[in-house]
């Protein structure tokens, strides 16, 4: 008999704030099918959620016509995520960074660092309709499950 | 579940105590509305309580940090964060704002520093 693949999630959402509720169930239902730990569902939904804000509001500037597109799949204990937006993209190494004293009282600019904080890769490239295309991979230690 | 806010007053300390989510939308903007209100009323002294907040995203944090500039500058005054979850005091970590914000696991240590 074969084994079934692990399920793989998949998201579409215009350029809304409000659009965001959905990544939210979407993350949730992508915990429960892996059978993932309550904190590492947490640091994944708030990874997750940072790189749709920054699809939507940084890549496609909130256009309602433009979509945010997010992936979700599980290769054996490696999580991989793919976030790609409609905008003109962006370049990772451009980004301030917020610990810098100058930085710390801004009121923005702390979504990749949380990123990165709690994914093992962060790669940022372009994707085929020429906006931005972020991989984000966490491999699962024995406490994700 | 979005934010809740509660306000309760102690001699001339305002305790803010937030429950449930805060995140970009209607999480930040109710945050927003409520300091920048008790800021305009004359308040100067604040205690975030966030024993309650079980997820905040850096919109969330972004709105701390401003209401803790917010305080400087317009009333001379301070914010002090009271019971961080461990996810919360993770994250403020990351982002190195507990080295701006001044935070506490007691309500009462927390009201004794801010008496003058």
């Amino acid at each position: 008999m074969a084994l079934n693949a692990p399920k793989t999630f998949e998201l579409i959402i215009p350029s809304r704030l409000e659009a965001l509720e959905s990544v939210q169930r979407l993350v949730t239902e992508a915990a429960l099918e892996y059978k993932l730990s309550e904190d590492f569902a947490y640091w994944m939904e708030l990874s997750i959620s940072e790189s749709m804000i920054n699809a939507i509001r940084h890549g496609n500037r909130c256009d309602p016509s433009k979509n945010a597109h997010l992936r979700i799949s599980l290769n054996g204990s490696e999580l991989e995520i793919i976030v790609e937006d409609q905008g003109t993209g962006f370049n990772l190494d451009s980004l301030a960074d917020p610990t810098e004293t100058q930085n710390l009282l801004k009121p923005s600019g702390r979504g990749i660092l949380i990123i990165r904080s709690f994914m093992d890769e962060v790669n940022l490239s372009v994707s085929e309709g020429g906006g931005s295309r972020l991989r984000m991979v966490k491999r699962l230690p024995e406490s994700a499950r | 579940m979005s934010v809740t806010v509660k306000i309760r007053r102690l001699d001339d300390v305002v305790i803010i105590d937030l429950s449930g989510r805060i995140t970009i939308g209607d999480g930040t903007l109710t945050i927003r509305d409520t300091f920048q209100e008790l800021v305009r009323a004359g308040n100067s002294k604040f205690l975030v309580n966030l024993a309650g907040v079980d997820y905040i995203d850096s919109s969330g944090l972004g709105e701390l940090v401003t209401f803790f500039t917010l305080v400087r500058k317009e009333a001379d005054g301070q914010v002090k964060l009271l019971n961080l979850t461990r996810r919360v005091r993770d994250l403020l970590q990351i982002t190195k704002l507990l080295t701006v914000f001044e935070s506490f696991d007691n309500e009462t240590e927390a009201l004794k520093s801010m008496r003058n």
